[in-house]
């Protein structure tokens, strides 16, 4: 048995996490150095940014809070509101990582701020991708709206008979994982292709969690799911795995619900993964990507008409029309085409 | 400012709320939501951990549904619950609930051959997808029912008075949306009270950080009887650190597929609590654990705030993680799971008391005014309860409504309304910011209307608070503007605590013996004899005045008339 009492060092004292690879690091015994890095009444520099009042430019404000026991960002946070800063304006109300309402920026990294550990200098600042209200408060309208259009609940198919339906936890392996979604917006923030703004329909990590529940849930109706898969713009997606990383509650977002749905998305909704049979029917037959052909595949002969950028890759060498009019193969074709089957050849 | 006119106000968007709208919304009935945190994201709700097995559903047998009506009678609500409506809830909850969430999607937790998991016992239970978290997918399923059925809501949005008809009736409700700092006037032809359990008004407190007991403020500033208001339920492990945990909870539950539970040590190591061991029929062993550690603090060996530990040490990784969050906590600090027991400490948890109704529609003793879930004082909390009062109060909103009732906008209510909160938004005194005085008066509640309570100590504790109602009119906030102003809204809040504090510590001083987990060191015993009632608190011109109503015990009778409480099991 292991008591920890205060002041009991948990572990060997290891330099600052860089804030960035945090995603990387959370092993064991560096969370245990983190939680015990710093001794009680111990200075903290934290920087907070805030919005100007009544306008202006946001202004950084620093604040140095005294270290208490295991302390989360959120305490620091409470710390600063009731003893200098009463009118900082940040939104939680839990403070047990179930609400999903505490989510900033800690050191240029999205974390919920009940749930992470202080860092000995940390720069908080608001969530991306939302508009900031005030402080740290955003507003969550865009992503409510979102998830609202999606319709992400259940039609069934057959008629609910009586409880406990028939259901395997094994049926339920990813729904289930999307399950845990607290809807704090972290891999919102995080994602780059929802800070692309408007120039993708991208539905963003987080709604697309919300609709995996009930999309990946057996119960649920095909067509159901097809229509609302159709408004997600799923493929916009690049498999960067920035929202898994800071995912708090450990949801594989990528791996367990992203790509399930895009799995779904080619069976329901082929017309929406064009671009992404024609480059698995590339690979397949040719053992290697051209971009060449992939584009031609996607745009059709639209792609001729930008005379500029077509140049622009044929200098730079990143397409090479004879070898795509030729169809020439790579040696790795053969062993493509068996890895992703003969069904992609012929895409 | 603007007027929104609606046939039903709700106010909470919890179990209770959202379940009371939805079936008010299937009857035609328009209801809109005021909720002062984000509807099935803020509340008591969240925390449900798992839902208890009632009747002979999944497998339950004849003594297992016996035990769980027994369980609730007994250790939740120390008899002091209305039997009958406990009856009809359970059969309840067995016949609609869990099939109608089922239906709806709710994930009853499954193993791979498909059979729902339960944790074993005399009271059976099953979680909404992983234990210690069932309530969250619980109530996202909730707010995506609301959403579906298009029912209005207002979130982050404070109720801050009850508007009144000329007769006296309750018709409509005045609220605050601090996030744009805008503010409405709901005209409705009833209000529905569903604020919650669970309110901070102690140093330590379950309730999330809205929850600053406005049900009771308002319910009792319109005239509304209350009861047992004493009756304040704790959680005995929560982490002791860091401050913000303070509702993070080492569960001493059953557990889901294991025949183990947490267990807790003094801070000699010496083991003084263990569930499954110490009491099976203890399901949420909350009280019996309380007076285990009263035990431990009076023979020195841990305190309400801290110095004992909680844990899994005794169970393997895998017996505990399979199916339940519970190795989290550890886990996040980076603490050897499950060797590591973590410091615990004492949270004051559900209000078992609140609003009195009638538990056959919910109605108050307000006409227009209903409360429902856990504001109501007819019992302690579960969350299948807190449902079943949402359907009840429905069809009493349903009855009452059918006769019309002109609605008339209190024009003079409102502007008097708008001048109290400008002028609290624009307190620009030489005293202590809201926040300040918020948490000055949770230190007051918890040093001297905490665990272990008497008489000289809660005149004390009124005293204190006396004085610091001098303060109210001095506060001092920083920024007066009115987007996302915590500070105005702390404002609002602290007038609400303060008057409800002072409700819970006349009514602990009225009931004289100690009840479960009501502990009072100048009366310890249990007295059936005397106090086997509610202690009913109502409004008079001069003030307050206490009644006594006993219970009726048509299932299940203490057996004794007077016993030491912490000799009493429940």
């Amino acid at each position: 048995m292991t008591l920890a009492s205060p002041g009991d060092p948990l572990g060997p004292v290891s330099p600052p996490v860089d804030g960035r690879r945090l995603g990387q690091a959370e092993q064991h015994d560096t969370l245990a150095a983190r939680n015990s890095r710093l001794t009680p009444g111990e200075l903290l520099t934290v920087k907070v940014r805030r919005s100007a009042v009544p306008e202006g430019e946001d202004v950084y404000q620093a604040f140095h809070v005294p270290y208490q026991k295991w302390m989360r960002v959120l305490d620091a946070l409470n710390w600063i509101a009731e003893n200098a800063a009463a009118d900082l304006a940040f939104r939680w109300f839990c403070g047990s990582k179930m609400c999903g309402t505490c989510a900033v920026r800690m050191n240029g990294r999205e974390v919920l701020a009940c749930w992470e550990a202080v860092e000995p200098n940390m720069v908080i600042e608001p969530l991306r991708n939302l508009p900031v209200v005030r402080d740290l408060v955003v507003d969550r309208t865009r992503y409510e709206d979102k998830v609202a259009s999606l319709e992400p609940w259940i039609e069934r198919r057959e008629p609910y008979t009586e409880f406990p339906e028939p259901l395997t936890h094994k049926q339920m392996k990813d729904a289930s994982k999307a399950l845990d979604c607290i809807s704090c917006m972290c891999c919102y923030s995080a994602c780059p292709v929802i800070g692309l703004g408007d120039l993708t329909d991208f539905a963003g990590p987080a709604p697309l969690v919300q609709l995996g529940q009930t999309a990946l849930d057996p119960r649920n109706s095909p067509e159901k799911v097809r229509r609302s898969l159709e408004l997600t713009g799923i493929f916009n997606c690049v498999s960067c795995y920035k929202c898994e990383e800071v995912c708090p509650a450990s949801i594989p977002i990528v791996s367990r619900i992203i790509e399930p749905l895009k799995a779904r998305t080619a069976q329901l909704a082929p017309e929406m993964a064009r671009h992404s049979f024609a480059l698995r029917g590339i690979v397949a037959r040719r053992g290697r990507v051209d971009p060449g052909a992939l584009v031609l595949r996607v745009q059709g002969l639209r792609a001729l008409g930008k005379l500029q950028r077509i140049l622009r890759l044929l200098v730079r060498g990143k397409i090479n029309p004879i070898r795509t009019l030729l169809g020439i193969k790579t040696s790795a074709a053969e062993a493509a085409g068996r890895l992703l089957g003969r069904e992609a050849e012929k895409q | 400012m603007r007027v929104v006119t609606t046939d039903v106000a709700v106010i909470g968007g919890g179990a209770a709320g959202c379940y009371a709208a939805l079936n008010l919304s299937k009857r035609g009935i328009k209801p809109l939501i005021i909720c002062k945190g984000l509807v099935g994201k803020s509340g008591a709700s969240l925390f449900a951990g798992n839902l208890v097995i009632s009747g002979r559903a999944l497998g339950n047998s004849e003594e297992n549904a016996s035990n769980t009506a027994e369980f609730l009678i007994k250790y939740h609500n120390q008899f002091l619950i209305d039997q009958n409506w406990a009856q009809r809830c359970g059969k309840w909850i067995e016949k609609v609930y869990y099939p109608e969430l089922e239906e709806a999607g709710l994930y009853f937790r499954r193993d791979d051959a498909g059979e729902v998991v339960t944790s074993p016992g005399k009271i059976r239970s099953v979680a909404a997808n992983v234990q210690g978290n069932s309530g969250v997918p619980f109530m996202d399923l909730r707010r995506k029912q609301i959403i579906k059925a298009g029912i209005a809501r207002m979130e982050e949005t404070v109720a801050t008075s009850l508007l009144r008809n000329p007769d006296g009736s309750v018709g409509g409700v005045f609220c605050l949306n601090y996030i744009t700092g805008e503010y409405t006037a709901v005209v409705a032809r009833a209000v529905i009270l569903a604020t919650g359990y669970s309110d901070r008004l102690h140093t330590r407190s379950t309730g999330t950080r809205e929850m600053s007991a406005d049900g009771i403020a308002l319910a009792w500033r319109a005239g509304a009887t209350l009861l047992n208001m004493e009756m304040q339920w704790w959680h005995t492990n929560d982490m002791a650190h860091p401050p913000s945990w303070q509702r993070m909870q080492i569960y001493p539950n059953p557990m889901l597929g294991s025949e183990k539970s947490a267990r807790m040590l003094n801070a000699a190591g010496e083991e003084f609590f263990n569930q499954q061991q110490d009491d099976p029929l203890a399901f949420g062993p909350y009280t019996v654990q309380l007076k285990a550690l009263v035990k431990q603090v009076r023979a020195g060996k841990a305190r309400y705030d801290g110095g004992y530990y909680a844990g899994f040490d005794n169970c393997n990784a895998a017996e505990v993680e399979t199916y339940t969050t519970y190795g989290k906590t550890f886990r996040q600090l980076g603490l050897p799971f499950p060797a590591s027991m973590a410091e615990t400490a004492v949270s004051s948890h559900y209000r078992q008391g609140g609003i009195d109704v009638d538990t056959t529609t919910m109605r108050s003793s307000i006409p227009g005014l209903y409360a429902a879930g856990g504001v109501g004082g007819h019992s302690n909390g579960l969350i299948g309860l807190a449902t079943y009062d949402g359907q009840v109060v429905a069809e009493g909103v349903a009855a009452d409504i059918a006769m019309p009732k002109a609605a008339a906008v209190p024009q003079d209510q409102i502007e008097a309304e708008c001048r109290r909160l400008d002028r609290l938004r624009s307190s620009s005194g030489e005293g202590p910011a809201p926040g300040r005085v918020k948490e000055d008066l949770r230190r007051i509640m918890w040093e001297k209307a905490g665990v272990e309570k008497n008489a000289s100590d809660l005149r004390s504790a009124l005293d204190d608070i006396e004085r610091l109602r001098l303060d109210l009119p001095g506060m001092k906030i920083r920024n007066a503007g009115k987007s996302a102003n915590y500070e105005w809204l702390d404002a609002i809040d602290v007038t609400n605590m303060i008057d409800v504090c002072e409700l819970v510590i006349h009514s602990s001083l009225e009931r004289k013996e100690s009840r479960g987990p009501f502990i009072r060191q100048d009366f310890p015993f249990t007295d059936n004899d005397n106090w086997l009632a509610a202690n009913v608190l109502k409004k008079s011109d001069n003030g307050l005045r206490f009644e006594q109503r006993p219970y009726d015990l048509p299932l299940f009778a203490p057996g004794f008339s007077r016993k030491d409480n912490l000799e009493v099991a429940w």
